[in-house]
Protein backbone atom coordinates (compact mmCIF):
# COMPACT_ATOMS: atom_id res chain seq x y z
CA UNK A 1 0.00 0.00 0.00
CA UNK A 2 2.62 2.18 0.87
CA UNK A 3 4.86 1.45 -1.82
CA UNK A 4 1.65 1.99 -4.30
CA UNK A 5 0.86 5.53 -2.88
CA UNK A 6 4.86 6.74 -3.98
CA UNK A 7 4.89 4.91 -6.84
CA UNK A 8 2.71 8.03 -8.91
CA UNK A 9 6.29 10.18 -7.82
CA UNK A 10 8.73 7.80 -9.67
CA UNK A 11 9.65 9.11 -13.15
CA UNK A 12 8.37 7.10 -15.54
CA UNK A 13 10.32 5.05 -17.72
CA UNK A 14 9.50 2.88 -20.51
CA UNK A 15 10.95 0.03 -22.23
CA UNK A 16 14.71 2.61 -20.65
CA UNK A 17 13.23 5.94 -22.21
CA UNK A 18 12.59 8.32 -20.02
CA UNK A 19 8.99 9.89 -20.43
CA UNK A 20 9.54 12.88 -18.36
CA UNK A 21 10.59 14.44 -21.24
CA UNK A 22 7.16 13.90 -23.09
CA UNK A 23 5.74 15.19 -19.73
CA UNK A 24 7.44 18.03 -19.77
CA UNK A 25 7.07 18.97 -23.54
CA UNK A 26 3.18 18.49 -23.10
CA UNK A 27 2.31 22.11 -22.31
CA UNK A 28 3.90 23.34 -25.28
CA UNK A 29 1.40 21.11 -27.54
CA UNK A 30 -1.38 22.19 -25.73
CA UNK A 31 -1.08 25.80 -25.84
CA UNK A 32 -2.17 27.40 -29.46
CA UNK A 33 0.32 29.36 -30.98
CA UNK A 34 -1.33 33.16 -32.29
CA UNK A 35 -2.09 32.50 -35.95
CA UNK A 36 -1.58 34.94 -38.42
CA UNK A 37 -5.52 36.59 -38.39
CA UNK A 38 -6.66 39.33 -36.91
CA UNK A 39 -9.50 38.01 -35.16
CA UNK A 40 -9.29 34.80 -33.42
CA UNK A 41 -11.15 31.73 -32.32
CA UNK A 42 -12.05 32.35 -28.50
CA UNK A 43 -8.95 29.86 -26.91
CA UNK A 44 -6.65 31.85 -29.02
CA UNK A 45 -8.02 35.80 -28.00
CA UNK A 46 -8.60 34.32 -24.34
CA UNK A 47 -4.89 33.21 -23.77
CA UNK A 48 -4.13 36.32 -25.38
CA UNK A 49 -6.08 38.35 -22.93
CA UNK A 50 -4.72 35.98 -19.95
CA UNK A 51 -1.04 36.75 -21.35
CA UNK A 52 -1.16 40.14 -21.80
CA UNK A 53 -3.04 40.88 -18.56
CA UNK A 54 -0.40 38.88 -16.53
CA UNK A 55 2.89 40.04 -18.13
CA UNK A 56 1.38 43.82 -17.70
CA UNK A 57 0.66 43.25 -13.76
CA UNK A 58 4.21 41.13 -13.49
CA UNK A 59 6.20 43.82 -14.60
CA UNK A 60 4.18 46.94 -13.71
CA UNK A 61 6.65 47.45 -10.12
CA UNK A 62 9.58 46.53 -12.35
CA UNK A 63 12.01 49.06 -13.58
CA UNK A 64 12.69 48.98 -17.10
CA UNK A 65 15.96 46.78 -16.63
CA UNK A 66 13.25 44.07 -15.09
CA UNK A 67 11.57 44.34 -18.27
CA UNK A 68 14.18 41.63 -20.19
CA UNK A 69 12.75 39.36 -17.94
CA UNK A 70 8.82 39.42 -19.00
CA UNK A 71 8.55 36.60 -21.29
CA UNK A 72 10.68 34.55 -18.83
CA UNK A 73 8.52 35.20 -15.99
CA UNK A 74 5.26 35.02 -18.31
CA UNK A 75 6.22 31.30 -19.64
CA UNK A 76 7.24 29.92 -16.79
CA UNK A 77 3.99 30.67 -15.20
CA UNK A 78 2.01 29.46 -18.11
CA UNK A 79 3.95 26.83 -18.14
CA UNK A 80 4.00 25.45 -14.35
CA UNK A 81 -0.03 26.57 -14.56
CA UNK A 82 -0.47 23.56 -17.35
CA UNK A 83 1.70 21.11 -15.62
CA UNK A 84 0.15 21.58 -12.11
CA UNK A 85 -3.38 21.23 -13.40
CA UNK A 86 -2.69 18.73 -15.76
CA UNK A 87 -1.25 17.00 -13.09
CA UNK A 88 -4.64 16.53 -11.33
CA UNK A 89 -6.45 14.33 -13.70
CA UNK A 90 -5.87 10.57 -12.94
CA UNK A 91 -3.08 8.17 -14.08
CA UNK A 92 -0.81 11.80 -15.16
CA UNK A 93 2.61 12.44 -13.85
CA UNK A 94 3.20 15.82 -12.73
CA UNK A 95 6.92 16.86 -13.04
CA UNK A 96 6.84 19.66 -10.51
CA UNK A 97 6.69 16.95 -7.76
CA UNK A 98 10.07 15.77 -8.98
CA UNK A 99 12.18 18.00 -6.45
CA UNK A 100 15.05 17.88 -9.35
CA UNK A 101 12.97 19.96 -11.57
CA UNK A 102 11.90 22.22 -9.35
CA UNK A 103 15.33 22.89 -8.01
CA UNK A 104 16.59 22.94 -11.67
CA UNK A 105 14.17 25.97 -12.17
CA UNK A 106 14.89 28.01 -9.10
CA UNK A 107 18.54 28.04 -8.30
CA UNK A 108 19.57 29.17 -11.79
CA UNK A 109 17.03 31.92 -11.72
CA UNK A 110 17.32 32.80 -8.41
CA UNK A 111 21.25 32.80 -8.60
CA UNK A 112 20.84 35.31 -11.67
CA UNK A 113 18.67 37.74 -9.92
CA UNK A 114 21.97 37.87 -7.29
CA UNK A 115 24.74 37.67 -9.84
CA UNK A 116 22.82 40.80 -11.71
CA UNK A 117 22.45 42.83 -8.18
CA UNK A 118 25.67 42.00 -7.47
CA UNK A 119 27.58 43.51 -10.62
CA UNK A 120 25.85 46.30 -11.49
CA UNK A 121 24.84 47.69 -7.81
CA UNK A 122 27.05 45.85 -5.37
CA UNK A 123 26.57 48.14 -2.46
CA UNK A 124 22.84 48.42 -2.70
CA UNK A 125 22.85 44.60 -2.99
CA UNK A 126 25.37 44.13 0.05
CA UNK A 127 22.76 47.33 1.66
CA UNK A 128 19.84 44.00 1.79
CA UNK A 129 21.64 42.36 4.45
CA UNK A 130 20.71 45.00 7.11
CA UNK A 131 17.64 46.16 7.67
CA UNK A 132 17.22 49.62 8.38
CA UNK A 133 16.59 50.95 12.08
CA UNK A 134 18.73 48.06 13.64
CA UNK A 135 20.26 48.31 17.23
CA UNK A 136 23.86 48.48 17.15
CA UNK A 137 24.53 45.53 19.19
CA UNK A 138 22.28 43.61 17.00
CA UNK A 139 24.08 44.00 13.62
CA UNK A 140 25.90 41.08 13.35
CA UNK A 141 23.89 39.07 14.27
CA UNK A 142 21.18 40.17 12.29
CA UNK A 143 24.05 40.04 9.08
CA UNK A 144 24.23 36.47 9.26
CA UNK A 145 20.60 36.04 9.65
CA UNK A 146 20.00 37.79 6.47
CA UNK A 147 22.75 35.67 4.89
CA UNK A 148 21.33 32.59 5.55
CA UNK A 149 18.05 33.90 4.57
CA UNK A 150 19.13 34.86 1.45
CA UNK A 151 20.73 31.03 0.37
CA UNK A 152 17.81 29.60 1.71
CA UNK A 153 15.67 31.38 -0.85
CA UNK A 154 16.03 28.99 -3.59
CA UNK A 155 15.65 26.27 -1.83
CA UNK A 156 12.64 27.30 -0.25
CA UNK A 157 11.05 28.08 -4.05
CA UNK A 158 12.09 25.00 -4.78
CA UNK A 159 11.10 22.51 -1.62
CA UNK A 160 7.77 25.00 -1.32
CA UNK A 161 6.40 23.82 -5.03
CA UNK A 162 7.43 20.13 -4.54
CA UNK A 163 5.95 20.01 -1.67
CA UNK A 164 2.58 21.53 -2.02
CA UNK A 165 2.36 19.42 -5.29
CA UNK A 166 3.43 16.24 -3.53
CA UNK A 167 1.52 16.22 -0.69
CA UNK A 168 -1.76 17.48 -2.40
CA UNK A 169 -1.43 14.13 -4.54
CA UNK A 170 -0.60 12.10 -1.85
CA UNK A 171 -3.97 13.46 -0.09
CA UNK A 172 -5.87 13.34 -2.81
CA UNK A 173 -4.57 9.56 -3.46
CA UNK A 174 -5.13 8.48 0.26
CA UNK A 175 -8.59 9.89 0.81
CA UNK A 176 -9.54 8.41 -2.75
CA UNK A 177 -8.41 4.95 -1.31
CA UNK A 178 -10.13 5.37 1.71
CA UNK A 179 -13.30 6.53 0.24
CA UNK A 180 -13.14 3.09 -1.86
CA UNK A 181 -12.31 1.00 1.44
CA UNK A 182 -14.92 2.13 3.13
CA UNK A 183 -17.93 2.03 0.48
CA UNK A 184 -18.45 -1.51 0.86
CA UNK A 185 -18.71 -1.24 4.60
CA UNK A 186 -19.79 1.73 5.82
CA UNK A 187 -21.41 3.51 2.58
CA UNK A 188 -22.61 7.00 4.62
CA UNK A 189 -18.96 7.68 5.38
CA UNK A 190 -17.78 6.73 2.39
CA UNK A 191 -19.85 9.56 1.01
CA UNK A 192 -18.66 12.03 3.79
CA UNK A 193 -15.15 11.09 2.54
CA UNK A 194 -16.36 11.80 -0.79
CA UNK A 195 -17.22 15.07 -0.50
CA UNK A 196 -13.78 15.58 1.33
CA UNK A 197 -12.64 14.17 -1.79
CA UNK A 198 -14.66 17.03 -4.07
CA UNK A 199 -13.55 19.59 -1.68
CA UNK A 200 -10.25 19.07 -1.69
CA UNK A 201 -10.22 18.61 -5.32
CA UNK A 202 -11.29 21.95 -5.37
CA UNK A 203 -8.55 23.01 -3.12
CA UNK A 204 -6.10 21.43 -4.87
CA UNK A 205 -7.11 22.96 -8.03
CA UNK A 206 -6.67 26.02 -6.62
CA UNK A 207 -3.30 25.32 -5.08
CA UNK A 208 -1.83 24.48 -8.43
CA UNK A 209 -2.31 27.59 -9.77
CA UNK A 210 -1.70 29.95 -6.68
CA UNK A 211 1.95 27.80 -6.42
CA UNK A 212 2.95 28.50 -9.51
CA UNK A 213 1.88 32.20 -8.67
CA UNK A 214 3.80 32.28 -5.70
CA UNK A 215 6.76 30.99 -7.69
CA UNK A 216 6.82 33.47 -10.12
CA UNK A 217 6.07 36.37 -8.23
CA UNK A 218 8.78 35.62 -5.66
CA UNK A 219 11.11 35.58 -8.35
CA UNK A 220 10.31 38.58 -9.81
CA UNK A 221 10.78 40.53 -6.26
CA UNK A 222 13.78 38.81 -6.08
CA UNK A 223 14.79 40.42 -9.45
CA UNK A 224 12.89 43.91 -8.30
CA UNK A 225 15.38 44.35 -5.18
CA UNK A 226 18.58 43.62 -7.39
CA UNK A 227 17.79 44.85 -10.80
CA UNK B 1 -2.01 17.75 -30.06
CA UNK B 2 0.84 16.24 -31.17
CA UNK B 3 -0.50 16.56 -34.62
CA UNK B 4 0.28 20.64 -34.04
CA UNK B 5 3.67 19.10 -33.46
CA UNK B 6 4.05 17.59 -36.77
CA UNK B 7 2.14 20.62 -38.65
CA UNK B 8 4.73 22.78 -36.84
CA UNK B 9 7.22 20.76 -37.22
CA UNK B 10 6.16 19.95 -40.98
CA UNK B 11 5.74 23.57 -42.26
CA UNK B 12 9.83 24.67 -40.66
CA UNK B 13 11.05 21.89 -42.47
CA UNK B 14 9.30 23.21 -45.11
CA UNK B 15 10.51 26.20 -45.45
CA UNK B 16 14.36 25.62 -44.91
CA UNK B 17 16.53 24.95 -47.93
CA UNK B 18 16.46 22.12 -50.56
CA UNK B 19 15.40 19.46 -48.60
CA UNK B 20 12.54 21.87 -48.18
CA UNK B 21 11.97 21.80 -51.41
CA UNK B 22 12.31 18.43 -52.50
CA UNK B 23 9.76 17.75 -49.52
CA UNK B 24 7.23 20.14 -50.99
CA UNK B 25 7.14 18.36 -54.16
CA UNK B 26 7.12 14.65 -53.08
CA UNK B 27 4.77 15.19 -51.15
CA UNK B 28 2.28 17.43 -53.39
CA UNK B 29 -0.41 13.61 -53.14
CA UNK B 30 -1.11 14.73 -49.96
CA UNK B 31 -2.02 18.42 -50.48
CA UNK B 32 -5.20 19.21 -48.95
CA UNK B 33 -5.43 23.27 -49.28
CA UNK B 34 -3.93 25.47 -51.89
CA UNK B 35 -0.62 26.60 -51.55
CA UNK B 36 -1.46 30.62 -51.32
CA UNK B 37 -1.77 32.16 -47.81
CA UNK B 38 -3.94 35.21 -48.98
CA UNK B 39 -6.43 35.87 -48.46
CA UNK B 40 -7.31 33.76 -45.42
CA UNK B 41 -10.26 31.65 -45.71
CA UNK B 42 -12.78 32.89 -42.97
CA UNK B 43 -12.95 30.81 -39.75
CA UNK B 44 -16.10 29.17 -39.40
CA UNK B 45 -17.97 30.99 -36.84
CA UNK B 46 -18.99 28.10 -34.31
CA UNK B 47 -16.63 24.96 -33.70
CA UNK B 48 -17.44 20.94 -34.61
CA UNK B 49 -20.73 20.04 -33.61
CA UNK B 50 -20.58 17.94 -30.54
CA UNK B 51 -23.07 16.19 -28.41
CA UNK B 52 -22.35 15.33 -24.84
CA UNK B 53 -19.72 17.73 -24.55
CA UNK B 54 -17.24 15.19 -25.93
CA UNK B 55 -18.18 12.89 -28.96
CA UNK B 56 -18.49 14.76 -31.94
CA UNK B 57 -21.51 14.34 -33.94
CA UNK B 58 -19.68 13.17 -37.02
CA UNK B 59 -19.68 9.79 -35.00
CA UNK B 60 -23.39 9.38 -34.97
CA UNK B 61 -23.67 10.28 -38.23
CA UNK B 62 -21.28 7.67 -39.17
CA UNK B 63 -23.30 5.14 -37.54
CA UNK B 64 -27.03 6.18 -38.16
CA UNK B 65 -27.66 4.43 -41.05
CA UNK B 66 -26.54 1.12 -40.32
CA UNK B 67 -27.51 1.17 -36.29
CA UNK B 68 -30.04 4.16 -36.07
CA UNK B 69 -30.53 6.86 -33.55
CA UNK B 70 -29.25 4.50 -30.23
CA UNK B 71 -26.08 2.75 -32.39
CA UNK B 72 -23.90 5.13 -31.06
CA UNK B 73 -25.05 5.16 -27.66
CA UNK B 74 -24.97 1.03 -27.56
CA UNK B 75 -21.10 0.83 -29.03
CA UNK B 76 -20.60 3.04 -25.76
CA UNK B 77 -22.02 1.18 -23.12
CA UNK B 78 -21.30 -2.51 -24.84
CA UNK B 79 -17.56 -0.95 -25.04
CA UNK B 80 -17.66 -0.09 -21.17
CA UNK B 81 -19.20 -3.15 -19.84
CA UNK B 82 -16.13 -5.04 -21.72
CA UNK B 83 -13.73 -3.05 -20.18
CA UNK B 84 -15.18 -2.94 -16.61
CA UNK B 85 -16.09 -7.09 -16.96
CA UNK B 86 -12.76 -8.27 -18.38
CA UNK B 87 -10.86 -5.85 -16.06
CA UNK B 88 -8.97 -3.76 -18.42
CA UNK B 89 -10.08 -0.84 -16.90
CA UNK B 90 -9.58 -1.48 -12.83
CA UNK B 91 -11.44 0.30 -10.24
CA UNK B 92 -9.52 1.68 -7.63
CA UNK B 93 -9.14 4.50 -5.65
CA UNK B 94 -7.97 6.34 -9.09
CA UNK B 95 -11.86 6.08 -10.61
CA UNK B 96 -12.99 8.54 -7.29
CA UNK B 97 -10.61 10.75 -8.41
CA UNK B 98 -11.71 10.57 -12.05
CA UNK B 99 -15.15 11.23 -10.70
CA UNK B 100 -14.51 13.64 -8.63
CA UNK B 101 -12.48 15.44 -10.90
CA UNK B 102 -15.05 14.99 -13.80
CA UNK B 103 -18.09 16.36 -11.62
CA UNK B 104 -15.85 19.25 -10.64
CA UNK B 105 -15.15 19.91 -15.02
CA UNK B 106 -18.77 19.72 -15.50
CA UNK B 107 -19.90 21.74 -13.30
CA UNK B 108 -18.05 24.55 -13.93
CA UNK B 109 -18.24 24.28 -17.18
CA UNK B 110 -21.62 24.72 -17.40
CA UNK B 111 -21.20 27.29 -14.46
CA UNK B 112 -19.13 29.56 -16.20
CA UNK B 113 -18.99 28.46 -19.79
CA UNK B 114 -21.52 31.40 -21.55
CA UNK B 115 -19.72 33.50 -19.49
CA UNK B 116 -16.15 32.74 -20.62
CA UNK B 117 -17.37 32.69 -24.12
CA UNK B 118 -19.22 36.02 -23.58
CA UNK B 119 -16.28 37.63 -22.58
CA UNK B 120 -13.92 35.96 -25.33
CA UNK B 121 -16.45 37.22 -28.10
CA UNK B 122 -16.66 40.93 -26.14
CA UNK B 123 -12.55 40.59 -26.89
CA UNK B 124 -12.89 40.19 -30.25
CA UNK B 125 -15.71 42.59 -30.87
CA UNK B 126 -13.76 45.30 -28.97
CA UNK B 127 -11.22 45.18 -31.64
CA UNK B 128 -13.63 45.11 -34.26
CA UNK B 129 -15.62 48.22 -32.55
CA UNK B 130 -12.50 50.13 -32.37
CA UNK B 131 -11.32 49.51 -36.07
CA UNK B 132 -15.10 50.59 -37.42
CA UNK B 133 -14.98 53.38 -34.62
CA UNK B 134 -12.07 54.23 -36.33
CA UNK B 135 -13.16 54.08 -40.21
CA UNK B 136 -16.36 56.02 -38.75
CA UNK B 137 -14.66 58.95 -38.01
CA UNK B 138 -12.85 59.35 -41.45
CA UNK B 139 -15.61 58.79 -43.02
CA UNK B 140 -18.04 61.25 -41.14
CA UNK B 141 -14.83 63.90 -41.10
CA UNK B 142 -14.34 63.27 -44.84
CA UNK B 143 -18.05 63.91 -45.59
CA UNK B 144 -18.06 67.32 -43.24
CA UNK B 145 -14.93 67.73 -45.69
CA UNK B 146 -17.62 67.17 -48.93
CA UNK B 147 -20.00 69.08 -47.36
CA UNK B 148 -17.70 72.13 -46.46
CA UNK B 149 -15.76 72.44 -49.69
CA UNK B 150 -19.40 72.36 -51.39
CA UNK B 151 -20.14 75.27 -49.49
CA UNK B 152 -16.88 77.00 -50.13
CA UNK B 153 -18.16 76.98 -54.10
CA UNK B 154 -21.36 77.78 -53.24
CA UNK B 155 -19.82 80.90 -51.14
CA UNK B 156 -17.87 81.56 -54.49
CA UNK B 157 -20.29 82.07 -56.67
CA UNK B 158 -21.37 84.89 -54.33
CA UNK B 159 -18.22 86.89 -54.54
CA UNK B 160 -19.21 89.05 -57.39
CA UNK B 161 -22.10 89.77 -55.66
CA UNK B 162 -20.19 91.06 -52.84
CA UNK B 163 -17.88 92.31 -54.78
CA UNK B 164 -20.62 94.41 -56.32
CA UNK B 165 -21.53 95.80 -53.49
CA UNK B 166 -18.27 96.51 -52.21
CA UNK B 167 -18.04 98.75 -55.27
CA UNK B 168 -21.26 100.96 -54.71
CA UNK B 169 -20.24 101.28 -50.90
CA UNK B 170 -16.72 102.86 -51.96
CA UNK B 171 -18.45 104.59 -55.02
CA UNK B 172 -20.69 106.27 -52.33
CA UNK B 173 -18.48 106.95 -49.77
CA UNK B 174 -15.87 108.75 -52.63
CA UNK B 175 -19.45 110.74 -53.86
CA UNK B 176 -20.42 111.68 -50.41
CA UNK B 177 -16.66 112.91 -49.68
CA UNK B 178 -17.18 114.84 -52.87
CA UNK B 179 -19.75 116.90 -51.81
CA UNK B 180 -18.90 117.67 -48.86
CA UNK B 181 -15.85 119.20 -50.28
CA UNK B 182 -17.74 121.24 -53.02
CA UNK B 183 -20.00 122.42 -49.98
CA UNK B 184 -16.70 123.54 -48.20
CA UNK B 185 -15.79 125.17 -50.88
CA UNK B 186 -18.81 127.03 -51.67
CA UNK B 187 -18.61 127.94 -48.39
CA UNK B 188 -16.03 129.47 -47.89
CA UNK B 189 -16.05 130.82 -51.40
CA UNK B 190 -19.26 132.39 -49.97
CA UNK B 191 -17.56 134.14 -46.73
CA UNK B 192 -14.83 135.29 -48.50
CA UNK B 193 -17.58 137.33 -50.43
CA UNK B 194 -19.39 138.39 -47.50
CA UNK B 195 -16.44 140.11 -45.86
CA UNK B 196 -15.58 141.50 -48.96
CA UNK B 197 -19.49 142.84 -49.46
CA UNK B 198 -19.05 143.81 -45.85
CA UNK B 199 -16.28 145.38 -46.41
CA UNK B 200 -17.37 147.84 -49.38
CA UNK B 201 -20.58 148.37 -47.05
CA UNK B 202 -18.56 149.87 -44.38
CA UNK B 203 -16.67 152.13 -46.50
CA UNK B 204 -19.71 153.05 -47.99
CA UNK B 205 -21.50 153.97 -45.03
CA UNK B 206 -18.37 155.57 -43.52
CA UNK B 207 -17.83 157.73 -46.54
CA UNK B 208 -21.24 158.90 -46.27
CA UNK B 209 -21.32 159.97 -42.47
CA UNK B 210 -18.08 161.54 -43.08
CA UNK B 211 -19.90 163.51 -45.84
CA UNK B 212 -22.76 164.18 -43.97
CA UNK B 213 -20.60 165.18 -40.45
CA UNK B 214 -18.68 167.42 -43.13
CA UNK B 215 -21.51 169.31 -44.87
CA UNK B 216 -24.01 169.78 -41.30
CA UNK B 217 -20.31 171.47 -39.64
CA UNK B 218 -19.55 173.19 -43.18
CA UNK B 219 -23.58 174.84 -42.82
CA UNK B 220 -23.39 175.20 -38.69
CA UNK B 221 -19.90 176.99 -39.86
CA UNK B 222 -21.31 179.17 -42.22
CA UNK B 223 -24.20 180.56 -40.43
CA UNK B 224 -22.75 183.96 -39.14
CA UNK B 225 -24.10 185.77 -36.14
CA UNK B 226 -26.03 188.24 -38.39
CA UNK B 227 -27.85 185.87 -40.18
CA UNK B 228 -28.47 184.12 -36.75
CA UNK B 229 -30.21 187.25 -35.69
CA UNK B 230 -32.27 187.70 -38.64
CA UNK B 231 -33.79 184.43 -38.92
CA UNK B 232 -34.83 184.62 -34.91
CA UNK B 233 -36.14 187.40 -35.19
CA UNK B 234 -38.18 185.64 -38.21
CA UNK B 235 -39.00 183.46 -36.54
CA UNK B 236 -40.01 184.98 -33.87
CA UNK B 237 -42.21 187.51 -36.13
CA UNK B 238 -43.51 184.16 -37.64
CA UNK B 239 -44.24 182.99 -34.35
CA UNK B 240 -46.54 186.25 -33.39
CA UNK B 241 -47.90 186.11 -36.57
CA UNK B 242 -49.40 182.05 -36.08
CA UNK B 243 -49.96 182.85 -32.75
CA UNK B 244 -52.97 185.77 -33.78
CA UNK B 245 -53.98 183.50 -36.83
CA UNK B 246 -54.58 180.55 -34.27
CA UNK B 247 -56.04 182.89 -31.62
CA UNK B 248 -58.29 184.61 -34.26
CA UNK B 249 -59.44 181.18 -34.83
CA UNK B 250 -59.86 179.95 -31.75
CA UNK B 251 -62.33 182.92 -31.39
CA UNK B 252 -64.43 182.00 -34.10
Amino acid sequence: MTLSLFNQFASPVLLGIPLIALAILLPWTLLPSPANRWLTNRLLSLQGSFIGGFTKQLVLPLNPGGHKWALLFTSLMVYLITINLLGLLPYTFTPTTQLSLNMGLAIPLWLATVIIGMRNQPTHSLAHFLPEGTPTLLIPVLVIIETISLFIRPLALGVRLTANLTAGHLLIHLIAMATNVLFPLMPSVAILTGTLLLLLTLLEIAVAMIQAYVFVLLLSLYLQENV
Amino acid sequence: MLSRLVFVSASALKSSGPLGAGLVQASRSLHTSSQSLAPVPPLPEKGGKVRHGIIPEELFQLLYPKTGVTGPYMLGTGLLVYLLSKEIYVINHETLVVASIGAIAVYGIKKFGPSVAAFADKLNEEKVAKAQEVKDLAMSSLTQAIEDEKKEQWRVEGRSVLFDAKRNNVAMLLETNYRERIHMVTNEVKRRLDYQIALQHLHRRMEQEHMVSWVEKNVVGSITPQQEKESIAKCITDLKALAKATQAKAAV
